[in-house]
């Protein structure tokens, strides 16, 4: 049975998949559909939802129309919630390989950093960074990454910690291979789907965080955001309350997407890894 | 016996288990000679599989000397290490273990020819339907993921990759153990083939008498970390003098296929 | 002697490869026997296992059917409740007995030893719990009498210290050790059948040979039925009255121990037997250039 097939047979995992599947669709069509600058004027203030065709989602407090910064708002949530966890991931398996195939004192100055990372908490992190170097698409998707690498780091350590002693990496070792081959060519890939199975969590983690920190203003401010949208309508959050509503819920749809999509996959694996 | 190939004298490893010391091995001395095969024999926990593990150097060792081709190879470290390590190779028991579960046969053979240099990359590919064949596997066999192979086609995999590096010794650790007894034997005879041809010498490691017996020149034989007996595998074998020895002997089955009705 | 239980067509296919496992098995075992099943990897010697055991995945597709010798077992139990392998009697081909078919409960009819003990014990459980446990549940004995049963089980299975034991989890013990507290647990509701099922193939060859007189012992101080499944021909000569050899899900011959030791009819066996490495053997090594 291939896959995608056991991948579809479960309920949530087309769910998470339609969600994202849309996103997906809306991220790339935003251009397509909304040439123009998502942040220009286009149409009169505060216009609420279905009263006009050409602004079926109304306008904001400035006059822009709704919909063009939703379809452009999602572009950046997914651009930086997914490089964002790749960046956490990559950080994560490279440093947890590294503490868990060196050992010794490479193992206790890494699992050191790492824990002083995950005690300090990672929105703070965050947004203590991107107030220092000053906010921008790439800022903040470092920023993040901070606070979100130290969970793949672990699972990676402890995955490597147990690969290590089996008598592949011994036969590595016999036939001369240099240690870092053997750490990242014969260790890490086997390590690697428990550290995958986290990604789900930290993308809509990340994907929030962009949010929390746009809704702040330390989002990139030449981009719109769903979090700065939500920030805009919060001062007439008692007369246009869909201002906050819409882009709220599209972030709250993404965040259940995205989840419901990975558990989707990591039930799939599962299950070809028990089936094999 | 000319200069031995390698050199074993007081090579003792303790382990510590609940704050008490246990030797897994404890001053244990052997030499083996070029093209010879010396088996270490003796119950589990005798110390036989630690001993492979320290003489390639998968472990250190606590006290003792190594000597491999005249040299002190316990002195040898890092890029030294790893480029003499082409002359002492390894086959494990388990032949799906000791392969990435993720590699094809290819990669597998490949490996050693890189890292050592023993090829370009454009010779690569013939050497590895050479290296195939001399094992008396198809080279159609190369494309394909090691988990699909049967396992004596993957102990052959095994030994094909370690004569990649033109090796002078061989450390079986059960080697064949773990193989259907019609395979074991074709195996047996590839090894003894091969010594023959290209005089490579075995630290063949087994509890299994009958098998050492078949195919060592000569046997330790290891109880809790110490050597109780050694000497000519047959006489040995034949006649253990020490009470570990007589144990291992006396508990191998045996087919009495001459007593019919 | 009667047959505690006879094998009629018996075929096994596994779920995603649609290769047979068994096929078309006929065999009867007497009960008492001590029979062993040999065969390579592949040869379908461990489904003949679960399938007796009842032990088979719910996917696995059953053909023909096993009849169990009821009076065999009465006198020792009350009848298993038919619903145990329901799948069994339901896919008996040609439905002739109507009557509620007996079906024999693992662990309590039939105790089982596998390879790994590490896999068969709880390894959060002490071992005199784990034994007293069967003997409760298949017994009927209230806790204090069946840690009674299980401490003398460990005695009979010659742990070096019961009391310790009964007190002791799995990962203190050595392999050998788990295979006999394994053996204990097998045979603590007394089961008229024991199958082994590579029990020994861990263990090294002293320990093994322990194993195998143990097992010899215990069988014939319980008039057990006993059930060998090994690799090792010798091994198996060493323990058993008839011989059963399997290739490729296959019974390609069934002897007497002596007979098929010594007048294999078949290919297969003789080439078994063939390349049995023995201390008799002639040896393989040809010494005329060793320099020792």
């Amino acid at each position: 049975m291939s896959v995608l097939r056991r991948f579809l047979r479960t309920p949530e995992a087309i769910a998470g998949a339609i969600i994202l599947a849309a996103l997906f669709a809306m991220a790339l069509s935003a251009s397509l559909f909304f040439p123009g600058d998502p942040q220009a004027i286009a149409g009169p203030a505060l216009l609420p939802p279905f009263q006009d065709w050409g602004l079926p989602l109304g306008t904001d407090r400035l006059g822009r129309d709704v919909l063009a910064e939703l379809f452009h708002g999602s572009r950046t949530s997914l651009a930086v919630g997914l490089a964002a966890a790749a960046a956490a991931l990559v950080i994560g398996a490279i440093v947890g390989t590294l503490a868990g195939f060196a050992g010794g004192l490479v193992d206790e100055v890494l699992m050191r950093i790492t824990d002083a990372f995950q005690t300090v908490p990672s929105f703070l992190l965050a947004l203590a960074f991107v107030s220092v170097v000053g906010p921008s698409l790439g800022v903040v998707v470092v920023a993040i990454a901070l606070g979100a690498w130290t969970g793949p780091a672990r699972v990676a350590r402890a995955e490597v910690l147990s690969i290590r002693e089996r008598d592949y990496v011994a036969g590595a070792r016999v036939i001369g291979m240099h240690p870092l081959e053997i750490a990242f060519r014969e260790v890490l890939p086997n390590a690697l789907p428990p550290v995958l199975a986290l990604s789900s969590v930290i993308v809509a983690a990340a994907i929030l965080t962009e949010a929390a920190l746009s809704f702040l203003g330390l989002g990139d401010p030449n981009r719109v955001t769903w979090g700065g949208m939500i920030a805009e309508g919060r001062t007439v959050l008692r007369t246009a309350p869909f201002l906050s509503v819409i882009p709220g819920v599209a972030l709250v749809l993404t965040v259940l997407g995205v989840y419901l999509a990975g558990e989707g996959v990591v039930e799939t694996t599962a299950v070809r890894r028990s089936l094999s | 016996m000319s200069s031995p190939l390698l050199a074993v004298s007081g090579l003792a490893k303790g382990y510590h288990r609940g704050g008490k010391a246990i030797a897994a091995v404890d001053n244990v001395s052997f030499a083996i000679g070029p093209g010879e095969t010396l088996a270490l024999a003796g119950p589990s926990g005798s110390g036989k599989s630690t001993i492979a593990r320290l003489v390639l150097r998968l472990v250190e060792p606590d006290a003792g000397r190594i000597a491999f081709e005249g040299d002190d190879f316990l002195a040898l470290n890092g890029a030294a290490l790893r480029a003499r390590r082409a002359r002492l190779q390894m086959v494990f028991q388990d032949p799906l273990a000791a392969f990435n579960p993720r590699a094809t046969v290819a990669r597998v053979l490949n490996d050693p020819l890189r890292i050592h240099g023993i090829a370009s990359r454009a010779e690569r590919p013939r050497r590895i339907v050479a290296l195939l064949e001399r094992v008396g596997l198809s080279p159609n066999l190369a494309s394909r993921a090691i988990h699909e192979i049967s396992g004596g086609q993957r102990q052959r995999v095994a030994i094909a990759r370690a004569i990649a590096t033109k090796p002078s010794l061989i450390v079986l650790d059960e080697a064949v153990s773990a193989l259907d007894v019609s395979v074991r034997g074709d195996i047996l005879k590839l090894l003894l083939d091969l010594q023959t041809k290209e005089r490579i010498a075995y630290l063949f490691i087994s509890h299994d008498l009958g098998v050492v017996r078949a195919i060592a020149h000569r046997v330790v034989i290891l109880d809790a970390g110490r050597i109780t007996e050694s000497g000519d595998a047959r006489a040995v074998i034949n006649a253990p003098q020490s009470a570990i020895g007589r144990e291992l002997v006396a508990a191998t089955p045996k087919l009495h296929r001459t007593t019919a009705p | 002697m009667t047959a505690l239980l006879s094998i009629r067509d018996l075929s096994v296919a596994y779920r995603g490869n649609g290769r047979e496992a068994l096929k078309n098995i006929n065999l009867d075992v007497a009960a008492g026997e001590r029979i062993a099943v040999i065969g390579e990897s592949g040869s379908g010697k461990s489904t003949l296992a679960l399938v007796i055991a009842g032990l088979l995945p719910p996917s696995a597709r059953i053909e023909g059917h096993i009849d169990w010798q009821t009076t065999e077992f009465r006198s020792s139990h009350s009848f298993a409740p038919p619903s145990v392998l329901p799948e069994m009697s339901g896919r008996t081909e040609g439905a002739k007995d109507r009557q509620p078919k007996f079906v024999p409960l693992g662990g309590r009819d039939i105790g089982l030893v596998f390879q790994d003990p590490s896999a068969s014990l709880d390894p959060v459980m002490t071992v005199g719990k784990q034994i007293a446990e069967v003997a409760h549940t298949h017994l009927g004995l209230d806790w204090p009498q069946a840690f009674a049963r299980a401490k003398t089980l460990l005695e009979r299975v010659r742990l070096p210290d019961p009391d310790a034991a009964m007190h002791a989890y799995p990962h203190q013990l050595s392999g050998g050790q788990k295979q006999r507290v394994a053996i204990a647990a097998a045979i603590a509701a007394s089961p008229k059948l024991l199958i082994a099922d590579e029990a020994t193939s861990a263990l090294d060859t002293i320990v093994q040979a322990e194993i195998v007189s143990l097992i010899r012992q215990l069988v014939a101080e319980d008039g057990m039925t006993l059930l060998f499944i090994s690799h090792d021909i010798a091994l198996a000569a060493e323990l058993a009255d008839r011989i059963a050899v399997f290739r490729h899900g296959e019974l390609v011959e069934l002897g007497t121990t002596a007979q098929i030791a010594s007048a294999p009819h078949h290919v297969y066996t003789r080439a078994l037997l063939d390349a049995h490495i023995g201390l008799d053997t002639e040896p393989m090594l040809r010494r005329a250039g060793a320099s020792v």
